[in-house]
């Protein structure tokens, strides 16, 4: 069968469509990227089990299409709502515009926000994806924190997608750099609403200088019916920490791919992540941390509560590079099944060219603990009270690691309320 | 309050209790006692609703009900509580949590209302200091990490907050040093009263010493070999559970 492509035609269109402002060379030098490499098939090894053909043929219809950004109310209650329920500086962009009133609202000192449009255009673009995105970006965000600038409030990067009409694809980049001895937190936001189908694909790069210190969530909840692809890539500074956790409640196929490259001495990354799957959604974690030098510390661990026919995947994969001595690396993935129906495809891939190292990793994939089950039945909780109790505690597990404490009660709400969901069996 | 008659009961198709015959009135003390592999804990299992037992005959009947009908929730309801040997450690579910969710399941199907968490607080605190408890398990992951001293105390705490009618303590004195054994033997006997009953399933005579029972059993191969009061306990102490046994076969 012939893999699924979009139209490099329609593609080409649809860039010559966007402004000629300072994007416009990258755009082309993208596309030609694109065009010679094309998109990956369930054929190459880190796509085994995630396949593309749903969202090429959403992007197709979409390049076939009008460039016309909806705007409906409910996309505006969506945007209020989670800038509402979230203390932080929201930096918002809708269908991969730019609302700019939220630049401009940016109180804090020690952060400069600008578009890329504005600065000399320069991307990075090295995957599939992250071309498609660079081709079709109608503009990002550069956020630049200044050498010592500690800020006391999260800056929001909320990423909405309205699939009111027809279908929808979306391009969002945020290219985030951290000066010397900075300190800052990010709350990376996604969300959509509609019933049409939609397709957002978002890039981040975050740099840290040396001895600085990112905290990072990343919390997707899409509408169930709609796909993303999503991809950041840390590079850690000398002695600099990055604090990274993810949660993914929604979307129906959601590919996230965390890369983390240690290339000084000195960094420290902790990366965890929980993902809570039901009905037919398709949830794909791929991380990956290069220890090109030593000392140099990556721990991750990710957490999946699946049921109905729903598939996670997690492939966490280090790579301890030739003579990155003083490396500790660990990678935990733990499963809870819920379902018959439902998949887990976990794998741990270590590679250690070093000597010198510590490196662990371990997966389990199981159903709930029938002795703690009944324990708490003989404490006078029914079946279904014992269940909730003993999945929101799997789950809780990875919200007590992650950064940025003012929004543990939020994300233990939504967990609760996301499982409730997931266990009364509606999403079978 | 409970009358077992003639039960026997396997697990994955082996018979452990072989016609088993029981009564437990309000205000007793029994000390059940036997060697490893009679069936003393599968009984605490059973009277507690343990899915992985069959009960194939036989009757249990707490306080007029049939027991065996229940679900393993609805008993602990009604007043029954088993503390386990092996409590369960279960991270992330916060002790108090269960512990409030626990009374307020009781108090619910009492037609009371939910306890208030200021009066909660301050019981619990009272109960955990008459069982040396550090304050702060309170606030742990349930077991997560206790000792096991502080695993069979925190049963204990379980207990004396849930106030149960019928309380089996499935060899709560295994493991304990003389101070744990002490303060576990204390929050048994604060609970002694003429509207309770309780079950000591116990492998040593060591615990009746702190807490006197009114009568003891000995289990042998799924049956109760011999009863008699206190004075029981210590011919076992002396003279070994092979005196038992011979006794039952001869």
């Amino acid at each position: 069968m012939k893999p699924a492509t979009l139209s490099y035609d329609a593609l080409l269109a649809s860039v010559e469509k966007l402004p000629d402002d300072g994007l416009a060379v990258t755009r082309r030098a993208a596309l030609d990227h694109l065009h010679k490499h094309g998109l990956p098939t369930t054929r190459h090894e880190d796509w085994k089990y995630t396949d593309l053909t749903k969202i090429v043929d959403i992007g197709n219809q979409f390049l076939d299409g009008q460039w016309d950004q909806p705007t409906s109310q409910a996309t505006g209650d969506l945007v209020n709502s989670i800038r509402d329920s979230i203390e932080a500086d929201w930096l918002v962009m809708s269908n991969g515009i730019i609302d700019q009133e939220s630049i401009a609202g940016l109180g804090q000192t020690g952060i400069s926000v600008t578009r890329l449009s504005e600065a000399d255009g320069e991307m990075e673009f090295s995957t599939p994806l992250s071309d498609l995105n660079a081709a079709l970006l109608y503009d990002g965000l550069r956020i630049h924190v200044a050498a010592d600038a500690a800020l006391t409030r999260p800056i929001g990067i909320l990423l909405v997608d309205d699939a009111t009409t027809s279908p929808g694809m979306s391009q969002t980049r945020i290219e985030i750099e951290l000066a010397a001895s900075s300190t800052a937190s990010f709350i990376e936001y996604h969300a959509s609403s509609g019933s049409a189908d939609h397709y957002a694909n978002s890039v981040s790069n975050l740099k840290l200088g040396d001895n600085s210190h990112a905290d990072y969530v990343r919390i997707q909840e899409r509408d169930r019916s709609h796909n993303q692809t999503n991809r950041l890539t840390v590079g850690l500074g000398r002695d600099s920490r990055f604090n990274h956790c993810a949660f993914d409640f929604g979307g129906r196929l959601v590919r996230n791919d965390l890369t983390v490259d240690i290339a000084h001495p000195g960094a420290t990354a902790a990366f965890d992540g929980l993902y809570l799957a039901g009905g037919q959604q398709h949830i794909d974690n791929h991380t990956r941390a290069d220890h090109r030098v030593g000392p140099g510390i990556s721990h991750q661990e990710y957490r999946g509560i699946m049921t109905g026919h729903a598939r996670g995947v997690w492939n966490g994969k280090a790579i301890v590079h030739d003579g990155a001595d003083g490396t500790d690396a660990e990678q935990a993935n733990h499963n809870l099944l819920l379902s018959d129906k439902a998949e887990i495809d976990a794998k741990p891939e270590l590679e250690i060219y070093a000597d010198d190292v510590k490196c662990s990793h371990g997966t389990t994939v199981g159903q709930l603990d029938e002795t703690a089950l009944f324990y708490l039945r003989t404490r006078g909780l029914n079946e279904h009270e014992a269940k909730q109790i003993l999945t929101r505690a799997f789950a809780q597990a990875i919200v007590s690691k992650s950064p940025i404490d003012s929004i543990h009660e939020m994300l233990t709400t939504k967990i609760a309320e996301r499982l409730s969901g997931l266990m009364q069996g509606v999403e079978a | 309050m409970l009358e077992i008659n003639d039960l026997k009961a396997s697990i994955g198709g082996t018979e452990i209790l072989r016609g088993l015959s029981l009564n437990v009135s309000a205000g007793e003390v029994h000390a059940i006692m036997g060697p490893n592999g009679s069936g003393k804990s599968t009984l605490a299992q059973v009277i507690a609703g343990h899915a992985d037992y069959e009960v194939s005959s036989g009757t249990v009947t707490y306080m007029g009900e049939n027991l065996l009908d229940l679900e393993p929730e609805e008993r602990a309801r009604e007043g029954i509580f088993l503390g386990f040997q092996y409590p369960v450690e279960i991270p992330g579910v916060n002790n108090a949590y269960l512990l409030k969710a626990a009374v307020n399941a009781r108090r619910k199907h009492e037609g009371l209302a939910e306890i208030d968490a200021f009066e909660f607080l301050k019981l619990a605190k009272e109960k955990m200091a008459l069982l040396d408890m550090d304050p702060k398990l309170l606030n742990r992951g349930v077991n997560e990490g206790f000792s096991g001293g502080e695993k069979k105390r925190n049963e204990i705490l379980q207990m004396a907050m849930l106030e149960p009618k019928l309380a089996i303590l499935d060899e709560t004195d295994s493991g304990l040093d003389i101070d744990a054994l002490r303060a576990v033997a204390k929050g048994v006997n604060a609970l002694r009263s003429a509207d309770r009953a309780i079950v000591l399933v116990t492998h040593y005579q060591r615990l009746l010493d702190y807490v006197e029972p009114d009568h003891v059993h000995v289990l042998s191969q799924g049956r109760i070999a011999r009863s008699g009061d206190k004075s029981l306990a210590l011919q076992l102490e002396e003279k070994g559970y092979d005196w038992v046994r011979e006794a039952a076969n001869g």
